[in-house]
C-alpha cells in the first residue's frame, strides 16, 4: 500500500523544486528567448555545493574529527551530523543558509560565464555547448571523489532534524514551497515590469530593442545570472530533501523535463509555468503509481519518457503556445496628453 | 610510441564520425535545424542490422544495407511527420531545435523498449552487445575487417554522394533547393520531395556509421546521445554548411579524440579516460573562438 502522507509530501516538495527550475527556464527562454539547454548544470551546481560543503562544515561544528576517506565515510558522518543538528537548530539553520548563499553565488557566476557564449553564439551552437558543459560537470562530479564522493555519492546532513518527529516532512514541503512561491512571485513581478517588457522586446526583435538604447548584452547577462542562481537554489533544496547527492542524477534528461514543463504550460506566461509543472508532476506520479499495478515486458520508465517526448512533440506541433498562452502585456492605460508646457507629457488623462 | 592498433582504431572511429557529421550537415543545410536526435539515427540503424543478424542468422557484414535502410527510413519519418509539418506552420528555429530534443528522448526510449522486448522474446543480449569481426589477409598482413570495410564504405558513399550532387539532374535540383528554396520552387523543383530524399540519405549515412559502432565498443540505446558531442564538434569545425568541411572535421575530431585520450591517459598525466568528451568539447570551443565559420571558411569566401 502506498503511504498517502509521504506521497503528498513528495508531490509538494518536488512541485516546489521543479517550479523553481521551470521559473528560471521561463525567465530565460519564455521571456528572453534563450533556450538554456544546460539547465541541469546549474541545478547540479547547487546540489554539488551542498554535497561538498554541508557535511564538512557539519562535522567541524559538531567537533567530530574526520577519519578515513571522504568517499566511503560521508554517509556515516552525515548521520552523525544530523544527530547533532537534532539538538542544535541554530547551527542547522546557519549551515543551510550558508550553503544556500554559496550555491546561489556559484550559480550566478556560472551563469555569467555561460552568458559569454550565449551573447555571441547561434542558438544551436549555444545548446550543444551548454549540454556538453553540463555533461562534463557531471563526469567531473562522478570521477573526482573528494568533491561529492564520486560514484558512491555523498551524504547530506538533515538540516531539519531538530523539528519534532512527524513534522519534518511537512517542514520540507514548507521549505520547498515557500522558496518556490518567492521565486515565482519574483518571476511574475519581473515579467510584468518594464524589465520584463524589455526582455520580450529583445526576444521578439533584437535589432529594434537595441535601436531603442537597450543594452542587449547586459540584459542577457543579468537574466542568465539570475536564472542560474535560481536553478542552484533548486539544487540546494533538492539535495537537502533527498539527503544525498549522486552525480549521475544530474543528467540532461532533467533539462528536457524542465523544457517540457515550460513549453507545455505556455512559454512567455508565468501562469503557464505553474500549470506546466503541475501537469508534469501529476503525470509522473500517476505513472509511478501505475507501475505497481501493471506488468509489462519492458521497463515502464521508458514508456513514461516516450510519452513525455510525444507530448512535447504534439504540443509543439498543434499548440505551440501551450496550455496557458502568452497574453498581451499588462500596462496602465495611458494616453499622451498635452502638458502644461509645450512638450507632450506622458501621464494619465481624466 | 603510439601503437598501430590505436591508429587503426582512430581511423575506424573517424570514418564513423565523418559519415555522421556529413549527414548532420546535410540535414542542417536542408531544414536549418540542429538535429539533436542525429546520433540516435545511428543506433536505430545498428539495432535494425543486429535484429536481422539474430533472427535470420545473416552474416554480419551483409546486414550493412539494412542499417542504411533503417536509419534512412527513420530519418524520413521524422522529417515527414514532424519537421516538415512544423515548418509549414511557421515554427521558429528554436522550436524545431526543441522538437529535435523531444525526438531524441522519444527515440531513445523507443530503442530502450525495443531492447527490453528483444531480450524478452529473442533471449539475446540487447544491450552492450558487440559484433564479431573477421580478419582479412591483405598482402600478408592480418587486418581487422572493420578497418577495411569502414574505410571502403566511406569512400564508396562519398563518391556516390559526389556523383549524385554534381553529375545528376536530381543533384542539381537538390543544390538549388538548398541554396534558394523559393527560386527552386518557381523553377518547378519539388523542394519538399528533394528535402525528404536528403533526409533519407542523411539517415542512411548515419545508419551505416552506427553499424560500425559495435565493432569498437559495446553498443547500448543511449550511445546515440553520447556520440552527439563529437558529431556536432566535427560538423561545426567543418563550417556547419559545408559537406567536404564536415568530412574533414570528422577526421580531425576523431583522430584527436582517440589519440588525445590515449596520450593524456599515459604517464605523466594519467588522466581518467572518463574525461574523454573534454577533447571534442575543447575543439568545439576553440573553433567557435578562433574559426567561427569553420574549416570551410579557409577555401570559400563567405556570403
Amino acid at each position: 500500500m502506498i503511504n498517502i502522507f509521504l506521497l503528498l509530501v513528495d508531490i509538494g516538495t518536488m512541485y516546489g523544486i521543479f517550479l523553481i527550475l521551470a521559473s528560471s527556464m521561463e525567465l530565460e527562454y519564455g521571456e528572453l528567448g534563450i533556450p538554456n539547454f544546460g539547465k541541469v548544470m546549474f541545478f547540479a551546481a547547487g546540489a554539488f555545493t551542498v554535497g561538498a560543503i554541508a557535511v564538512r562544515i557539519g562535522t567541524w561544528l559538531a567537533g567530530i574529527t574526520w577519519e578515513g576517506e571522504f568517499k566511503t565515510k560521508s554517509i556515516l558522518y552525515s548521520t552523525m551530523v544530523s544527530r547533532y543538528f537534532a539538538s542544535h537548530p541554530l547551527q542547522a539553520i546557519a549551515v543551510f543558509l550558508l550553503t544556500l548563499a554559496i550555491a546561489a553565488v556559484f550559480g550566478a557566476i556560472l551563469g555569467i560565464v555561460a552568458s559569454y557564449p550565449a551573447i555571441r553564439l547561434r542558438e544551436d551552437y549555444l545548446a550543444i555547448t551548454l549540454i556538453a558543459a553540463g555533461e562534463l560537470f557531471r563526469i567531473f562530479g562522478r570521477n573526482y571523489d573528494p568533491l561529492i564522493g564520486g560514484t558512491m555519492g555523498v551524504g547530506v546532513p538533515d538540516v531539519l532534524a531538530w523539528l519534532p518527529p512527524g513534522t519534518k516532512e511537512a517542514g520540507y514541503i514548507l521549505l520547498s514551497l515557500s522558496f518556490a512561491a518567492a521565486t515565482w512571485l519574483m518571476l511574475y513581478r519581473l515579467s510584468t515590469s518594464p524589465f520584463g517588457r524589455t526582455l520580450r522586446a529583445i526576444r521578439d526583435e533584437e535589432l529594434a530593442a537595441s535601436t531603442l538604447g537597450k543594452d542587449i548584452v547586459k540584459y542577457r547577462m543579468k537574466v542568465l545570472a539570475l536564472g542560474s542562481a535560481m536553478a542552484a537554489v533548486a539544487g540546494v533544496i533538492y539535495a537537502y530533501y533527498m539527503g544525498s547527492v549522486l552525480a549521475d542524477d544530474f543528467n540532461p534528461l532533467k533539462t528536457f523535463l524542465v523544457v517540457l514543463m515550460v513549453v507545455l504550460g505556455g512559454s512567455g506566461n508565468p501562469f503557464g509555468t505553474l500549470v506546466g509543472v503541475a501537469v508534469y508532476i501529476f503525470l509522473d506520479r500517476t505513472l509511478a503509481i501505475l507501475k505497481h499495478y501493471i506488468v509489462l515486458p519492458f521497463d515502464i520508465n521508458y514508456a513514461a519518457m516516450l510519452l513525455f517526448g510525444i507530448i512535447l512533440l504534439l504540443v509543439l506541433m498543434y499548440r505551440p503556445e501551450g496550455i496557458v498562452p502568452e497574453r498581451p502585456l499588462l500596462t496602465v492605460k495611458a494616453k499622451f496628453c498635452k502638458g502644461d508646457g509645450e512638450k507632450p507629457e506622458r501621464r494619465l488623462c481624466k | 610510441m603510439v601503437d598501430v592498433n590505436i591508429l587503426l582504431d582512430a581511423l575506424v572511429y573517424s570514418n564513423m564520425l565523418a559519415l555522421l557529421s556529413l549527414s548532420l550537415t546535410l540535414t542542417i543545410m536542408t531544414l536549418k535545424v540542429a538535429n539533436f536526435a542525429h546520433g540516435d539515427l545511428a543506433i536505430v540503424g545498428v539495432y535494425g542490422a543486429y535484429t536481422l543478424m539474430v533472427v535470420m542468422g545473416v552474416a554480419t557484414y551483409l546486414t550493412l544495407p539494412v542499417a542504411f535502410l533503417f536509419g534512412g527510413v527513420y530519418a524520413l519519418l521524422c522529417y515527414v511527420l514532424i519537421y516538415s509539418p512544423m515548418r509549414r506552420r511557421g515554427a521558429s528555429f528554436v522550436m524545431l531545435m526543441i522538437a529535435s530534443m523531444a525526438i531524441d528522448i522519444a527515440t531513445r526510449s523507443l530503442i530502450q523498449i525495443y531492447a527490453d522486448l528483444m531480450k524478452f522474446h529473442l533471449k539475446v543480449y540487447s544491450r552492450a552487445f558487440i559484433f564479431n569481426d573477421v580478419m582479412l589477409n591483405i598482402l600478408g598482413v592480418e587486418v581487422r575487417g572493420i578497418v577495411v570495410f569502414s574505410t571502403l564504405s566511406v569512400a564508396v558513399l562519398l563518391s556516390l554522394l559526389y556523383i549524385l550532387l554534381m553529375k545528376t539532374k536530381f543533384g542539381i535540383a537538390m543544390r538549388a533547393a538548398i541554396e534558394n528554396p523559393p527560386l527552386a520552387e518557381v523553377l518547378g523543383i519539388n523542394v519538399e520531395r528533394v528535402y525528404a530524399i536528403s533526409w533519407f540519405l542523411a539517415g542512411g549515412f548515419a545508419g551505416v556509421a552506427g553499424f560500425f559502432l559495435p565493432f569498437r565498443i559495446p553498443t547500448s540505446p543511449d550511445l546515440g546521445f553520447i556520440i552527439l558531442l563529437p558529431i556536432f564538434a566535427a560538423s561545426i569545425l567543418g563550417g556547419i554548411n559545408s559537406l567536404p568541411g564536415a568530412v574533414i572535421g570528422g577526421y580531425v575530431v576523431g583522430i584527436s579524440e582517440i589519440l588525445g585520450t590515449y596520450l593524456l591517459s599515459q604517464p605523466p598525466i594519467n588522466m581518467s579516460t572518463a574525461y574523454r568528451p573534454a577533447i571534442p568539447f575543447a575543439i568545439l570551443i576553440l573553433t567557435l573562438l578562433l574559426l567561427p565559420r569553420g574549416i570551410a571558411s579557409i577555401w570559400s569566401r563567405g556570403d
